[in-house]
This record gives C-alpha cells, structure tokens and sequence, in this order.
C-alpha cells in the first residue's frame, strides 16, 4: 500500500487582500504518483505549486509532505528546507554556469560525488553530451532537459512541473514527455505536472484533476 | 557630381579618423618614451622610489577595491531586495559621493581628523579631554588614503552592480531558493556570481580612477605611481624619465581598461537566458531594518554628509578674506567657461561621430568612436606629459620658426586634455539620445530627398535637446572636478577652482579652500542629482 506524500487542507491564497485565488481547496497524493492538474490560465495552478514549494505563504489552511507541517498552524518552512523540486516553463537556467554545473547546484557531497550524481541524471535525460555547454548555447528542448535534471539530481521526493513543456515543439514536446515520464518512474519520484492540455496529462499522469471553482475534480 | 559625392564621402570618412588621430598621439608620445634611453636617474628611481610606488599601489588599489567592494555591492544588494527606513530615498543618496572628488574628501579628513582638528575638539570639549590628546588615528598614511578612495569611488561599483541585480530575474534567485539556498547562500552563491561581470566593470573603475589620482595620494604624502612622475619631472627636471614612468603606469590602467570592456560586454548575461520577472522586496524589521539602514548610510555620510558639512562649516563659521575676492571669482569664471567650451567641442565631436556610425556600420568607424571613448581612463597627469611632448614636438619642428607661435603653454593643451578625458561621457549621452530616435525617421527623411546634412540639423539635433544638455553637464562636472592635468597644462596664472583648492590646501590653509571646494562639489552635484534621478525611475516595471 503507498504512503501519502503530500496532503493540502483547506487551503487558501490571495495575492492582495481583495484578489483572493483560490479558497478552501483539498488535495491528497501518493507516494510515487504522477499527478496532473488541469484548469484553465488564472485559476490559480502555479500559485498552488508555489505555495507547496515555499515561494509563496498561504492565507488560511496546511500543507503537508511526508506527515510534517510545511505550512499552516503559524508554522512556515523556507522554501529552501523543502526539498521539493520545481521546472518552469520559462527558461531559469543559471546562465553564469555551463549545464554540469547547473545541475551540480543543488546537490549534496564531495566534488566528485556531485560530479557523478549530476552526470548520472544528464545521461538519464539525455543532455549529458552538453554537459560543458552554457544556456545561452542550448536550443529550449536542450535547456528544459538540463532544467529537469536539475530539479530530480538532489534526488527529492517530489518534483513540481508548471508547464514545463508548452514552449517546446509538438515533437520534441512528445519525445521530452516520454524521457521524463521513464525517469519519475525509474526513480520513483512523485511528480505534480501543471498543464492546461488534456492530452499532454493523459500521456503524463497516472491520475489527473481538474481545478474547478475553487475544488479539484478527479477525471 | 560623382566625383563631388566621393570627395565628400571621403571628408565625412576622415574626420573620424582625424579626431582619432589628435587624441593617439600626446598617448604615443607617452609610450615612445620606453624605446629612448633609460638615464641614471633609473639607477635612483630602481633603488630608492620605485619599490615604494609600486608596493603603495599596490596596497591601495587592494585595499581601495575590497572596502569599496564591501560598500558598492552590499548597499546594492540591500536596498534592490529589501525595503528598510529610508531605503528610496538612499537608493539614490547612495551615489553623492560621486560629487566629492578624492582630494576634497581627503583635505576634509585632515581637517576633521588632524590633532587639532574639528572631530578631535569636539571629543576633547565633550569629554574636557587635555589638549595634547588625539582622540581619532593620524589619517595622513596609506589607511587614510584608502578610506578616502574608498568612501568616494564605491559608487561606481554600487551603480554598475545595483542595475544587475535590478535587472535579475526573481525566477534564478527562486530556483535557487528551491535548490536548498538560504538568503546568505543566496547572495554569496547565486546573486553575487550572476552579476560579477558588473563587478568587475564597476571595480575597474574605481582601481583606474585610484591609480590616475594625484591630489589626495600628493596630500597624505604617499609615494605612488602619479606623485612620482611629478616629482620625477619637478624634482629631477627629468621629463624623459617621467614619461617612461608614465609608460608604466599606462601599461597598468590599460590591463585594467581591457577587463573593464570585456566585463561590460558580458554584463547582459545575468538576464538574458531566462524571462524577466521584477525583483520582490522584503520588509525589514527591528535589528535587521536598522542594520540595512546603517549599512547603507555610513558610506553616505562618511564620503558625503561629513566633508558637506565640515566644508560649510569653514566656508561659513571662518570666511576668510577670498570668499568673495577677485582670485576666487576669477577661478570660478574659468572654470565654468572651460567647462561649457570644452562641453560644446565634446558633444559636437560626439554628435558627428554618432551620426556618421548610424549611416556608417562599418568597422573603421565604430573601432575610432570606440577607441575615442577611452580617454576618460586615461590618467589627467599621464595626458599632461604626452600633451606637453607631443606640443614641444609641434612648437620645435614648425610652429616656433614657421608661424611663430608655441602651444606649450597656451591654453589649447589644457583644452584637448579635456576632450580627452571627458568625450566619453559625452559620447555616452549622445549615443543614448540617438537610440531613442527610430532609424526609419531617417529612412522617410531620405525619401523626401533631404539630404543627411538636413536630417542632422533638422530632425535629430532638435530631437536631441535633452541629450545635449545631459552631455554638457556631465562634461562640465568632469572638468570642474579635474586636477593633475590642469595643474600642469594650465597657462601661467590661469588658476582653475581645482587648481586654487589644490594650492591652499598644499599650503594647509584650509578654510580658504573650502570656498573653491564648495563650489566644486555644488557644481559636481548638477549631473549627480540628474543621475539620481534617472535611478529613482530606472526599476523594472516602473
């Protein structure tokens, strides 16, 4: 039987004091589980994926990972304590740093131990043949593939994806899917994917919920 | 006719060139000292000085770069990412000491911090202090020199380095945040590396502006590079081996010239991979508010708000008989009338070369309009004995016999030491003003069979106003602040404001030159207010 991962209770967040974004919402994963969230743009699905990673404080309600409080009860852990990944659409490669050395960022260890680990995710990506190659030389597929290795290589428990294929083509946006899709799952790590594409989730997801006024609905 | 529009052609191609010309060679003079003879007076300068000049550099551009680094990248740091009490206002405050030049600061300081000076009367009156106690260390040294430089040039690091990290993407500083950065590892990890070619840009500056410096090093009694060479050629009448120290010290500020370039073009690095996202501020609160505010303060006052304050206090509490006298009036009137001619000459030049490079993409042109704009780096004393060389050279070779007139001396030196130094700023508010104007004006205007000649007089130059006025003031304030050259080009008794608060100074009469001072820093503060301005408005998204 698999363990819950991650638990929201009746979350709430507003942006300015009369520009509420979502209020009283619930959601519950597994470990292991690739989950989808869709809805439509302004809703409030990145906000959410901010508010699991730290980056932003909740107005009301708990998030929970792994059983412990990140946030509710006038308890706040720093997005920095979490250790929950995050890969955007847009591209926030370091650009003062070649690929390796992005991917080398958020890991733990001796040199060499970094080394290692974040070749081992390059080459699961398939981005280890650029690994000397700095941002600005790499095409967006090429980039967005470095960006998912540097989210999985610290080896968290659950990576966040906020639409992180829509800027690529149609092809390279099936093949990228299919490689990362392979890699949660060699790696059993939990994945929530943002998408406003039914069939990009369907492909993705082991389970997809739709943000809906305000309540999420399984599909 | 074609003929006629080759011929013009070429004109237009030649003045640049031209321009370049009158500004290379006082530096050629300067550096075909090295393959004339070494004298005896190496033998001195090798056994004695030379060690000291060097080893002091050394020690200052070292200690003048770390505390200015300290203060131009930690007060950027703060008041881009924080909100703390008075942070907008000192987001701009920060850079007045741009209006003190070094040496100001640095007579300020002997006159606060001397045994007898005012923060020393005021301890022992507070205190009912014996009159032989000195409460405050000698400044009159190394140390004394590097808090001066430092509290003066930190702005340029903090310029440079605050639009780099305005112009950082909150989404690099989150996904740090994410990878297990804390606020500390933040800064010392991410944003400091992301920003380090606006850095280096900003520091080479102040390592230039701290090797190119004569008044205050001349005032602490500090043997380095610049006084050396004066007194090479004052004290040895030895002018041949004071170019050759020149060489040496033009080797150096041109290392640090090339890596001020290189760094720039790479400044738009740190933002140009990733989708720009505004910085958020955070409020501080408590201890960390007033840290942040202390922080960012201490600068100001030290290398502002204090020598504004002991200058208005001589000039006001202890007038003295020149405050009004004929001297001072008479500094004033030709400070102010270099200024403006020589800022007419800079922004004609420079509106004429940005012109002819917006027709012109060709290489010759943007490497001579490159190349012009390196003058400001050149060091004021360094620009003096290449002037002075290439001068004799015109007077002896044909100007004395032929036409019977000398230009060592005149006036015309001092001029074109001016150009030099200042064209860049020039050129800089020029350029600016010409991107602003979209190149398909020009593309209608030709249309309409106007030819460049009107274009220029009636479509950009009234669309430049603001530009032009920015380039004057900005030259203007460089020449009022200007000391070793003018001190040594300057015709005989043709005193500048510099030039006066440099000789009462050296004589120790210091409530007399706080008159000269004053106005040097008022006038100064025009273009740095100017600035501020544009850095009040200058965040992303505002």
């Amino acid at each position: 039987m698999k363990k819950e991962i991650l638990s929201i209770k009746d979350l709430s967040f507003e942006y300015d004091k009369d520009k509420e974004i979502f209020s009283k919402i619930n959601l519950e994963m597994l470990e292991g589980e690739i989950l989808g969230i869709l809805g439509p743009s302004g809703i409030g699905k990145s906000s959410l994926l901010r508010l699991i990673t730290g980056l932003e404080r909740p107005k009301s309600g708990e998030i929970s990972f792994k059983g412990e409080v990140l946030s509710g009860n006038n308890i706040f852990i720093p997005a920095y304590k979490r250790g929950i990944g995050l890969v955007l659409q847009e591209k926030v490669l370091f650009p003062h740093l070649n690929s390796l050395d992005n991917v080398k960022f958020g890991i733990k260890g001796t040199n060499k131990e970094k080394e290692d680990q974040a070749l081992y995710f390059l080459r699961l990506l398939k981005a280890d043949k650029f690994s000397n190659i700095f941002p600005n030389s790499l095409s967006g597929g090429e980039q967005q593939r470095v960006a998912i290795a540097r989210a999985l290589a610290p080896k968290p428990d659950l990576v966040l994806l906020d639409e992180p294929f829509s800027s690529l083509d149609q092809n390279l946006r099936g093949e990228l899917r299919t490689d990362t899709r392979e890699l949660f799952k060699k790696t059993n790590t939990s994945c929530i994917i943002v998408t406003h594409e039914l069939e990009e989730a369907k492909s993705f997801c082991d389970k997809i919920v739709q943000l809906k006024e305000g309540n999420f609905i399984e599909m | 006719m074609v003929l006629l529009d080759n011929l013009s052609n070429l004109f237009w191609r030649l003045i640049p060139l031209l321009f370049l010309t009158i500004f290379l060679l006082p530096i050629i003079f300067v550096l075909l000292s090295l393959f004339g003879n070494f004298n005896e007076n190496w033998d001195h300068l090798i056994n004695y000085v030379l060690p000291t000049y060097v080893l002091n550099s050394i020690i200052l551009v070292l200690g003048v770069s770390a505390i200015s680094l300290v203060l131009g990248v930690g007060t950027a740091w703060l008041v881009t990412n924080y909100k703390f009490f008075c942070q907008s206002w000192l987001e701009w405050a920060i850079i007045l000491p741009l209006a003190i030049p070094p040496y100001i600061l640095a007579y300020t300081f002997t006159g606060l911090f001397d045994s007898y000076g005012s923060a020393n009367l005021i301890i022992k009156s507070i205190f009912s202090l014996s009159n032989d106690y000195v409460f405050f260390p000698n400044v009159r040294n190394l140390y004394g020199a590097i808090t001066v430089f430092a509290f003066t040039l930190y702005p340029y690091i903090y310029l440079t380095t605050r639009m780099a990290f305005l112009n950082q993407s909150r989404s690099l500083m989150e996904a740090g945040k994410i990878l297990g950065l804390d606020n500390k590892s933040l800064f010392t990890r991410l944003a400091v590396p992301l920003v380090r070619p606006a850095i280096v840009a900003g520091l080479a500056l102040v390592i230039m502006e701290t090797l190119s410096d004569f008044g205050a090093v001349e005032h602490f009694a500090i043997q380095t590079f610049t006084t050396g060479i004066f007194r090479t050629w004052f004290g040895l009448y030895d002018l041949n081996t004071a170019l050759q120290l020149s060489s040496i010290l033009l080797i150096f500020v041109a290392f640090f010239i090339v890596i001020e370039r290189r760094e720039r073009t790479k400044m738009s690095y740190s933002y140009a991979a990733s989708t720009f996202k505004k910085t958020k501020q955070v409020q501080l609160k408590g201890i960390n508010n007033f840290f942040a505010f202390s922080f960012c303060f201490f600068p100001l006052f030290i290398g502002f708000i204090l020598p504004v304050i002991e200058l208005t206090n001589w000039a006001i509490f202890f007038p003295s008989e020149n405050l009004f006298s004929k001297k001072l009036l008479q500094s004033f009137f030709n400070t102010i009338w270099l200024g403006i001619f020589v800022g007419i000459i800079c922004t004609v030049f420079a509106m004429v070369i940005t012109f002819l490079k917006r027709f012109d993409k060709g290489r010759l042109l943007r490497s001579a309009s490159l190349s012009l704009s390196l003058g400001y780096a050149l060091p004021g004393l360094v620009l003096a004995v290449g002037i002075i060389q290439f001068f004799s050279f015109l007077d002896n070779v044909f100007l004395v016999n032929f036409l019977e007139i000398s230009l060592v001396g005149s006036i015309v030196g001092l001029i074109l030491a001016y150009v030099i130094k200042a064209y860049a700023l020039a050129d800089n508010a020029v350029e600016s003003g010409f991107e602003r104007i979209n190149t398909k004006v020009d593309d209608v205007a030709l249309s309409l069979k106007k030819s460049k000649f009107e274009i220029f007089f009636r479509i950009h130059t009234p669309l430049m106003k603001t530009s032009i006025i920015t380039s004057l003031l900005l030259v203007i304030s460089e020449i009022i602040k200007e000391l070793p050259a003018t001190l040594i080009l300057r015709p005989f008794n043709f005193d500048t404001l510099a030039v006066i608060t440099y000789i009462y100074a050296a004589e120790e009469r210091m409530y007399e030159a706080a008159s000269p001072a004053m106005m040097i820093v008022l006038i100064g503060l025009i273009p740095i207010l100017f600035l501020s301005r544009i850095i009040r408005d200058s965040r992303p998204g505002n």
